[in-house]
């Protein structure tokens, strides 16, 4: 697992840094970041996914502004959660900090938008790609981890889900 | 001051006593001044002056004299010359005008003659200070004179005058040229003795009167220079004579004429015009160095024949410049349609064109030219490419900044950017498969080429020393200059601004090629490959060179294979020779997908085959495209034998089915081949037209065993088989098109669902940014981005208010 998450170029730069110095690697990891954050772009207009959608906020590729609409048949059907997705250059070795924009009454969501998300945090893998992060968070809309809330008032109130649905509804803000 | 001294002279007169002799003082003074040969002596002449100036009435007499002129002028002499120059009525014969022209000027200056005379002898009196006269001197004098007769005669001239002149002037003119032996080739010039007419005066020889026209010529311009008033009368007419003249010979001479050079032609003959000018100026001169002007500082009159000559000169110089400036302006489009046999008039233009400030009204002509005869439905794509690329090479001629080019290109490009087959047209061209424009295919192969840098290079090649700032009606551009390029192939691949497309329909064009020919033979192929290299550069080639290598795989793996079936036992041989071009799929452009069930027969000899290549290749499989390729067939008939068809997978494969029966219905075979009934149908059509095959009633087939030759022929007629155009295996270039406006669109709706509303430039400017570069990206400019957005207004995918696109709230 972790040696799936090391940066190769990182580690090669590394180990070079001594003799070229680490600007001309850094720009070049950038430089792939782009591109790879390219690709994903293409891939998430290209999968068609309904419900999920990301795009670059201006012409920084590496701040995206998601949008994720409630699953069919939650809680959540019928409301559009705005998110920020920030990719750190050592993406997609390192996850990228994803926080919802719009406020979220969520077990797992706390009040500044932050995210209880185990693919964001210590089981975040390289492979992950930004589809699969808005997927994921949409699936967590519906499923929540009440194992580890961040909000103790949604964990409670979950198990009546018609209260938790009035509640969030009557709460709810753009 | 005049005044104040005639009121105190006056008084004067009034007071003293001697009146009498002071009025016969006058009378002989006055009377020796306006008429020159009155018989009076010096002596009492000497002595009325005296005393005219001792009363103080010396400076009176400029004033009387010169108000005299003007009375006469006026009440008699002005009324008498245009009256004696309209006098004769119509039914004159032109030598008689020119008569009553000449007489009416002499009488004029019969008239005025006493008067001047007399001025001048009281000039000269003032200057030598005679009896204490004082005054402006001879020449003073005449300005002043001289300014009130062109007061009053040209006051109100009548155009009576202008025309008598003009076309006084332009006989003359053609007098001149005619015996400087320059003959005007629209006047023909019989040599018969009688009834010829002189190709001068224009008249039968007998009564020619060059000689006269050339002598009146000169004595009128020396009555007007007398009169000063040469210029007055005479410069209209010349510059109209010198206008019309320009224009008819550049009328005869070069209109349509592209192929050769006029300007040296046409400077020896304004030299030689200019001789002509010199007879009608130069008599000024003449008298200008006759009368001697002593004291004259601001010499008025004073330019001397060759100041005029030259400003003559100049002014025909321009006159020609811009009326072949004009013509040329006018042919342009013809001219760049002809271009390199049209290559004396480009520098031509080129040349008066610097001298002329026209470029705007060329920019304006030209493009209004290329849109109403080359930009329609009418043109065929190729004939506008064509244009295009001799009007890239006249053009560049033409203005070396390549402004001209660009702005006036504009519009081609634009518009061939709506048709579907530019880029197919310009690729044939390029591979030289288009009939017509040969000019790409050499403009490849040409040596040195450029590569085509489309993306911004920041590298500045050129010394700044030689940089020169572009002319002033030169699009302002992010571009600059150095980007404004000349070569023939990077406009055209520019026109859609990516060369990337290009590239994806040569690999279109190619896959055709190298699948409609089965012996393996890329020669030529590989050297427009080659070529392209140099142009778009290694990387982007690369698919195509990949293509080129299946080609020459295949035919390895081709003949290893049939070594290996040629080694097997009689009974093992294959029962038909099957070769195969093997492609990697990922290089070769999408293939149109036909579903196709072949008969067993067939696939069984492709399993056989799949297994040998899967011997040579390990890990390798193959996947059949079974609709295409062809097939060499032999169809034994009962009373015949038809050898050397070549034909399609799917004929091949219908006839096989014949061999097992007879008679098959239409529904049968669809259901057999897997393929749809229509193209069925279209393809059976081919068998019938062959008298293989014939329909009867209720879609059954049946095989004709024995047919007449001649039932045959008259099948062939009826029955052509549409599908033998040569169907493009590859996707169009439509199709590809639908295809990225449509990965566009979802760009589109991403940016817009998570950013809300953007400007139409934002927009643009994001995909610019963020629509991957992948093998296939379609560069799209502002406006056709517009285009595209406004439709899915239209169709309620997008809303537009304010300035701002948004998605529908639904959504």
């Amino acid at each position: 697992m972790a040696s799936q998450n090391m940066d190769p170029a990182a580690a090669a730069a590394s180990s070079t840094a001594a003799l070229k110095g680490s600007e001309s690697g850094g720009t070049s990891a950038r430089g792939s970041v782009s591109k790879r954050l390219q690709q994903e772009l293409m891939t998430l207009m290209m999968s068609g996914n309904k419900g999920i959608s990301a795009f670059p906020e201006s012409d920084n590729l590496f701040k995206w502004v998601g949008t994720i609409d409630g699953a069919q048949g939650t809680v959540y059907e019928g409301l559009r959660y705005r998110l920020s997705l920030e990719f750190p250059a050592g993406y997609p070795y390192q996850a990228p900090h994803v926080k919802f924009v719009t406020p979220c009454f969520h077990p797992n969501v706390d009040e500044h938008g932050f995210i209880c998300l185990d693919i964001l945090k210590d089981k975040w893998s390289a492979l992950y790609d930004v589809r699969s992060i808005l997927l994921s968070i949409q699936s967590l809309l519906g499923e929540p981890n009440n194992e580890s809330p961040l909000n103790m008032v949604a964990a409670e109130l979950w198990d009546d889900q018609k209260a938790f649905k009035a509640h969030l509804h009557s709460t709810f803000k753009k | 001051m005049e005044e104040t001294v005639m009121e105190s002279d006056s008084e004067e007169i009034s007071e003293s006593a001697p009146r009498q002799g002071v009025a016969d003082a006058w009378e002989t003074v006055t009377t020796a001044l306006v008429s020159p040969g009155c018989p009076l002596s010096e002596q009492s002449l000497s002595d009325s002056l005296d005393l005219l100036c001792s009363q103080g009435l010396g400076p009176l007499l400029g004033t009387w004299l010169l108000e005299t002129l003007q009375m006469h002028l006026s009440s008699y002499v002005v009324p008498e010359f245009w009256s004696g120059l309209k006098q004769p009525e119509n039914e004159l014969e032109e030598r008689d005008r020119v008569w009553i022209l000449l007489t009416t000027f002499q009488t004029l200056l019969g008239r005025l003659e006493p008067f001047l005379g007399g001025l001048e002898k009281l000039g000269t009196w003032q200057n030598e200070g005679r009896g204490g006269l004082s005054g402006p001197g001879p020449r003073g004098l005449r300005e002043r004179a001289f300014t009130i007769i062109r007061a009053l005669l040209l006051f109100s001239p009548s155009p009576v005058l202008q025309e008598r002149v003009l076309e006084f002037y332009s006989r003359t003119f053609s007098v001149y040229m005619n015996q400087e032996g320059e003959t005007e080739e629209g006047a023909e010039v019989p040599d018969g003795p009688e009834g010829g007419t002189c190709p001068g005066c224009g008249v039968p020889t007998q009564q020619c009167w060059c000689q006269e026209a050339l002598e009146q010529l000169q004595e009128l311009s020396h009555i007007l220079s007398k009169l000063q008033m040469l210029e007055w009368v005479s410069s209209e007419a010349v510059t109209s004579i010198l206008h019309k003249l320009i224009e008819q010979r550049m009328e005869q001479h070069c209109r349509g004429e592209y192929e050769r050079s006029f300007l040296l032609e046409f400077q020896e003959w304004l030299e030689l015009v200019l001789g002509w000018l010199n007879k009608v100026f130069a008599s000024e001169v003449h008298t200008d160095s006759l009368v001697p002007a002593p004291s004259a500082p601001n010499n008025q009159g004073g330019q001397s024949a060759s100041s005029i000559l030259k400003q003559w000169r100049c002014h025909m110089h321009q006159f020609f410049c811009r009326i072949y400036v004009n013509m040329r302006i006018e042919e342009l489009f013809s001219i760049i349609r002809d271009f390199p046999e049209s290559k004396a008039a480009i520098e031509d233009l080129k040349f008066c064109l610097e001298r002329t400030n026209q470029r705007q009204q060329l920019l304006t002509s030209l493009k209004s030219a290329f849109e109403t005869r080359l930009l329609h439905p009418g043109v065929h794509t190729s004939d506008i490419l064509t244009v295009y690329i001799s009007a890239i090479k006249a053009l560049r001629e033409l203005d070396p900044s390549m402004v001209i080019l660009q702005v006036a290109c504009q519009p081609i490009r634009k518009y061939l950017r709506t048709r579907d087959d530019t880029v197919r047209q310009i690729v044939a061209g390029l591979t030289g498969d288009a009939e017509g424009c040969t000019d790409l295919a050499s403009e490849l192969s040409r040596g040195d080429p450029v590569t085509l840098e489309m993306q911004d290079s920041d590298e500045e090649g050129n010394d700044p020393e030689d940089w020169t700032p572009d002319p002033t009606d030169a699009v302002t551009d992010k571009m600059g200059s150095k980007h404004r390029s000349s070569d023939i192939i990077s406009l055209l691949v520019s026109i859609y601004g990516s060369k990337d497309i290009f590239i994806d329909e040569y690999r279109a064009v190619l896959a055709d090629r190298l699948l409609l020919q089965h012996n393996y033979n890329t020669a030529r192929e590989i050297r427009n490959v080659e070529l392209l290299k140099l142009r778009f550069g290694e990387s982007h080639m690369h698919y195509c060179e990949v293509m080129l290598k299946d080609m020459a795989d295949s035919r390895r793996i081709n003949s290893n294979i049939r070594e290996e079936e040629s080694r097997l036992s009689e009974e093992e041989q294959p029962s038909l020779s099957l070769s195969a071009i093997i492609l990697s799929s990922e290089f070769w452009p999408t293939l149109k997908e036909e579903k196709l069930e072949l008969p067993p027969l067939i696939c069984q000899a492709m399993e056989a085959y799949t297994h040998r290549y899967e011997k040579l290749k390990a890990m390798r499989t193959l996947s059949w495209k079974p609709h295409l390729g062809s097939v060499t067939l032999e169809v034994e008939l009962e009373d015949r034998v038809l050898t050397n068809l070549s034909v399609s997978p799917i004929q091949a494969a219908i006839i096989l089915h014949f061999q097992e029966k007879s008679s098959w219905m239409l529904e049968e075979l669809s259901m057999k081949l897997g393929a749809p009934k229509e193209l069925v149908h279209r393809k059976l059509a081919f068998w019938q037209q062959h008298g293989v095959l014939r329909e009867e009633a209720g879609g059954r087939y049946y095989v004709v065993e024995t047919g007449s030759t001649k039932e045959k022929i008259e099948r062939g007629v009826m029955l052509i088989d549409s599908d033998e155009e040569r169907d493009s295996n590859t996707t169009t270039q439509s199709e590809q098109r639908e295809e990225k406006l449509q990965l566009f669109w979802a760009y589109i709706q991403a940016m817009l669902t998570n950013l809300d509303s953007m400007t139409l430039e934002r927009i643009h400017s994001m995909l610019r940014m963020f629509v991957s570069t992948g093998p296939v990206v379609m560069e799209m400019d502002v406006n056709e981005l517009e285009v595209f957005l406004q439709r899915k207004v239209r169709e309620h995918q997008l809303v537009n208010s304010a300035g701002v696109y948004r998605l529908p709230k639904s959504n």
